[in-house]
């Protein structure tokens, strides 16, 4: 009975969790058919059962460090169940599967590697594995194209996004590279305000980035091309606190979007339609997408519609591109706020765990890892609520895919990793 | 107004709402209690972690904060009480100097152990130490 | 020296709490503020969702006679429209191509969530009742409705009549019109669509409230009415020679008149045979700045308060009158001028209720699934335009241009009342001009006004009067 006591905050947040994974199926179940399905319940309770599960693994581990990642994860992916079901019921039993294996991933990541400090030693395998992963949807035989974009590898009928993983190898890569040569980044000539960069030093990881971005546009992945950007400027800026390099990426940027611009239809067409999606010829084209979005968080107000009682479904792909909007129109702006608010405490405890980690390396991978899932957050629901144009990356836990839940569990097990050697490095739990 | 079916569901989803707030509220709060527990925790020299204890007192497991001189026995008044019959009312000493513990026995009955081997007066103690007071066992932990 | 990692992750943490602010209140803007605007958007399928699960409530004239209603239909509910003379102003509601006129307008209460019964919106919204939502009453009399659609017959253009001391609109009809039965049925709503949305002559277009046109001398209510209100001496002789300009900077630009009239003009002979120079003359007497106040009290250039959406028009193409040559063209009605028959209705309305321009409205209530009336349609007076004795004055040049001797509106004339009103005759580049009349009856205390317009006729004002006239009689019962 100990044994469950040592993590008593997480077990107490979970009670939390059980009971709204159980009010949303419950509200999604009796909206469709007036009629109750019990096969229904059955879900929420696996998936709680599933947790707790993890949760008694975790104790009987005696991982020490922070106790809310967990409940936060499980809560969030929860909602995600809970929107599936009511977006796309065939899709559940998919989704489920995918937890679960989520859930194997996040176990294998607590139980190895034993020494996480060891994951620096390998930096170049790392860079290596990040390549391949990105280069292998290109690959002729299992590479797929589905939907204009190669980023897809197909084992089967088992589909997986590489590019997922890339982020999390590129960001182990970046934080091992930067704890090594920071020192050597940051204290450079200056010329009177502005650095010299010390391109030696630097070429290895521009390289690494350049790469990802070349085969992502060819790929017609800009989410993702976009996502890597902000990750290299941001541990770049974390390790060296060189605000120069920052801004040049940041013109760069708008410079290689506006050469991206011209050069792509694909390009041109999406930030098209988030300039004008409401004129003549793209609302019903092009614009329909976001302009359904539009009305569907037109739709919640502050309370929302209600669960189950939105029309989300006149979104195209709502499932994965706009759960967000289909969240909102029936949660209302009270239910979208508490999302982001729980999005945005997860990335704070997440820099807190950064923040307190022992080494550098482990520093800059936690904050790495936090970072991740807070531009993803924010790349998501700008181009959601047509603050930025859409890009395809999804909600994180929330959204439907598998690749993007197991790989977000398996940061959310580095992450309470990190948290665990903090604790045992200071003695405290 | 009756209470309809529509009128039911609707309450499930305000509730479903009311449910995402409050976990959202308790999850910030145990974050607060756990840095705040944190910081209490960091300032200790050390701590003691009790391995084996027969009675109730000190629980297994339980975490005790050290200060610089920390008298040990089974007198109330120490600063690290340990209530076992095998333990003396002022069984020892445990301090630190020059960033160093050290564990002295101020003639207790049935003496301090240290890794399990008796210690003569005084004796370093390092981190990962065990200190066997009695039938009590407490580790040394930073 | 260099930053530690922790300052910098702590500087990264704050952009990023900064941008999800910045997401929230985007997020916010979208279903907080925005929210009402893409709630009536006509193409928002919640809006017209209720049609295919539940009865959308149905839309009657004001004698009770259905126009618009749900029938059960094999999948659900379709929607089925009952007079096509009314096409425009009832509009339409498909699940595909959205909603327009009265199913837009009114588009929330007739889903039962009409704001002015909180209680049933809650209802309706959050507990997804299946209630018969209740009924929108238009203040369409179908016997005036009637009359006007048999008048205009097949010509191209449009008729309005309006209730001058409340501005209920009576009957209003617009041809070409269109069968909304065919776009409200998802079997037959594609190929109706394409063919109506194609159509040259554009009958989805409510010309009545959103055909704007030049008034030709309709226009004159307007310059006379403000030339009395400004203290111009409507008994002046003012001499008129045919073809006339005020001076050689003018140019090629000649005023003409309709009759090459030499001879000396009060305005009542102006009224009586409609004398484009008198009005040019009188136009430049008032001056460009007085015209285009007055005329912008009289509602040209603005939209129309209406509950259904009606063009703005426009006084000139940069919205005063600068030059002599455009003062004097627009005094008789040409210019750059653009009017609807709205418009023009209101403004007849106005002069013949003592000034007072009262605001148009489709509907006269709303009502609930039982049949009690939730609110009533009845705005109040848009405001005093002209004083109630240069109003009454001015009647009298009115009846004059009516009844009087080689009156150019005789086809107007309605047998035992006085009848008030204007025959126009615009040109039109594209093609024979346009033949306008608006009036109201009976001249000293109105209850009807109307404003017909007929597209390309032969005779223009002279096609149009009787037209006006036979609606004024259905209307006032005769």
């Amino acid at each position: 009975m100990t044994l469950l006591l040592r993590r008593g905050s997480e077990l107490r947040l979970l009670v939390w969790v059980a009971a709204i994974a159980l009010t949303g199926f419950v509200a999604v179940a009796a909206a469709e058919t007036t009629a109750f399905d019990r096969s229904q319940v059955l879900v929420p309770v696996l998936f709680v059962s599933m947790v707790v599960l993890l949760h008694a693994f975790l104790a009987a581990r005696g991982l020490r460090g922070d106790q809310i990642l967990l409940p936060m994860a499980a809560c969030l992916t929860a909602i995600g169940l809970v929107l599936v079901q009511r977006l796309a019921s065939s899709l559940l039993a998919n989704q489920l599967s995918w937890t679960v294996i989520a859930a194997g991933a996040f176990i294998a990541t607590i139980l190895i590697p034993r020494d996480l400090t060891a994951l620096a030693r390998f930096k170049w395998s790392w860079a290596l594995l990040g390549v391949a992963l990105l280069v292998s949807p290109l690959l002729p035989v299992i590479g797929r194209e589905i939907n204009g974009a190669r980023i897809w590898i197909g084992l089967g009928r088992v589909t997986f996004e590489p590019w997922e993983a890339v982020k999390i190898v590129m960001v182990v890569f970046f934080a091992a590279y930067l704890e090594e040569y920071r020192e050597v980044i940051a204290n450079t000539r200056r010329f009177g305000p502005l650095p010299i960069p010390p391109l030696p030093y630097l070429v290895p990881i521009l390289a690494m980035w350049g790469f990802a971005m070349i085969v992502v546009i060819f790929e017609k992945d800009l989410g993702a091309a976009v996502l890597f950007l902000g990750i290299f400027l941001a541990m770049l800026y974390m390790a060296t606190g060189e605000s120069f390099y920052t801004l040049i990426g940041l013109a760069l940027l708008l410079v290689g979007g506006f050469v991206v611009y011209h050069a792509f239809g694909h390009v041109q067409v999406r930030v098209d339609t988030w300039l004008r999606p409401f004129s003549e010829d793209m609302r019903f084209g092009a614009g329909y997408q976001i302009v359904q979005g539009l009305f569907a968080l037109a739709n919640g107000g502050l309370f929302g519609a209600g669960l189950g009682n939105g029309m989300p479904d006149r979104i195209p792909i709502v499932w994965s591109d706009f759960v967000f909007n289909a969240f909102a129109e029936e949660t209302g702006f009270a239910g979208a706020l508490a999302l982001l608010a729980l999005y945005l405490l997860f990335v704070y405890r997440g820099m807190l765990i950064a923040l307190r980690a022992p080494t550098p390396f482990l520093q800059l991978l936690a904050a790495g890892l936090s970072f991740i899932v807070a531009l993803q957050t924010l790349v998501i629901v700008g181009g959601n609520a047509r603050l930025i144009p859409l890009t395809g990356v999804t909600l994180p836990f929330v959204a439907y895919g598998g690749s993007s839940l197991v790989t977000n569990w398996m940061l959310v097990g580095l992450l309470m990793r990190v948290s665990d050697l903090t604790a045992r490095a200071r003695g405290t739990e | 107004m009756e209470i309809t079916f529509g009128v039911l569901l609707w309450s499930v989803r305000i509730a479903f709402l009311l449910l995402v707030y409050v976990f959202l509220f308790r999850s910030f709060a145990s974050l607060q209690r756990s840095l705040a527990s944190e910081r209490t925790q960091a300032r200790a020299l050390g701590t003691l972690v009790v391995e084996r204890s027969p009675a109730k007192t000190p629980r297994v497991g339980e975490r005790l904060s050290l200060r610089a001189t920390n008298a040990i026995g089974r007198d109330a008044g120490n600063d690290i009480a340990i209530p076992d019959e095998a333990a003396s009312a002022r069984h020892a000493v445990l301090e630190q100097r020059d960033e160093e513990w050290w564990i002295e026995d101020l003639g207790s009955t049935n003496g301090t152990l240290v890794n399990g081997v008796k210690i003569e007066k005084r004796e370093r103690v390092r981190f990962g130490d065990e200190i066997a007071i009695g039938r009590v066992a407490l580790r040394l932990e930073r | 020296m260099t930053r530690s990692i922790g300052e910098n992750i702590r500087s990264v943490t704050f952009v990023l709490a900064l941008a999800f602010l910045i997401s929230s209140i985007g997020v916010g803007y979208w279903t907080l503020v925005a929210s009402d605007e893409l709630g009536s958007d006509p193409f928002n399928p919640r809006l017209v969702s209720a049609i295919r699960d539940r009865p959308r409530g149905t839309i009657v004239d004001s004698a009770g006679g259905v126009l618009a209603e749900s029938v059960k239909a094999t999948d659900g509910y379709k929607r089925v429209y009952k007079d096509r003379t009314l096409s425009q102003v009832v509009g339409y509601a498909s699940f595909k191509y959205g909603t327009a006129g009265v199913e837009a307008a009114y588009a929330e209460s007739l889903v039962g969530q009409d704001p002015a019964d909180p209680v049933a919106t809650w209802r309706a919204r959050y507990l997804n009742e299946r209630e018969s939502p209740g009924a929108v009453v238009l203040a369409i009399d179908p016997k005036v409705q009637k009359a006007a659609a048999d008048a205009l017959g097949g010509r191209r253009g449009a008729i309005i009549a309006l209730d001058p001391r409340t501005g209920a609109i009576l009957a209003s009809v617009s041809f070409p019109n269109y069968d909304a039965s065919l776009i409200a049925d998802p079997t037959t709503e594609d190929t109706a669509w394409d063919q109506v949305s194609k159509n040259v002559d554009k009958p989805l277009i409510d010309r009545a409230r959103l055909g704007v046109y030049a008034p030709g001398s309709t226009f004159k209510l307007v310059t006379g009415a403000t030339a009395l209100e400004v203290g111009v001496n409507p008994d002046t002789k003012v001499r008129v020679d045919d073809p006339w300009q005020a001076d050689p900077s003018w140019g090629s630009y000649f005023v003409r008149s309709s009759s090459k009239a030499h001879g000396d003009y009060t305005m009542a002979d102006g009224y009586r045979l409609s004398e484009n120079i008198y009005f040019a003359k009188i136009g430049l007497q008032i001056g460009g700045a007085k015209l285009a106040e007055y005329a912008q009290r009289f509602g040209i250039g603005s939209a129309p308060k209406c509950d259904i959406a009606a063009a703005k028009g426009q006084l000139s193409n940069t919205g005063s009158l600068d030059r002599p040559t455009l003062i004097a063209d627009t005094s008789y009605g040409q210019g750059e001028l653009l009017v609807s028959p709205l418009q023009m209705a209101l403004v007849a309305a106005a002069i013949g209720r003592g000034g007072v321009m009262p605001t148009p409205h489709y509907a006269t209530e709303v009502r609930d699934a039982a049949g009690n009336t939730i609110r009533t349609v009845a705005p109040g007076a848009a405001g005093q335009v002209i004083r109630p004795d240069t109003a009454a004055k001015f009647t009298t040049y009115l009846v004059g241009a009516v009844e009087g001797p080689g009156a150019f509106a005789f086809g107007a004339r309605i047998n035992g009342v006085h009848v008030a009103g204007k025959t126009g005759t615009a040109e039109n580049p594209a093609g024979p001009p346009h033949g306008w009349f608006v009036g109201f009856a009976p001249a000293e205390a109105p209850t009807v006004a109307v404003a017909v317009i007929v597209e390309n006729s032969g005779q223009g004002g002279l096609d149009a009067a009787p037209l006006g006239g036979r609606v004024m009689q259905t209307a006032l019962g005769k």
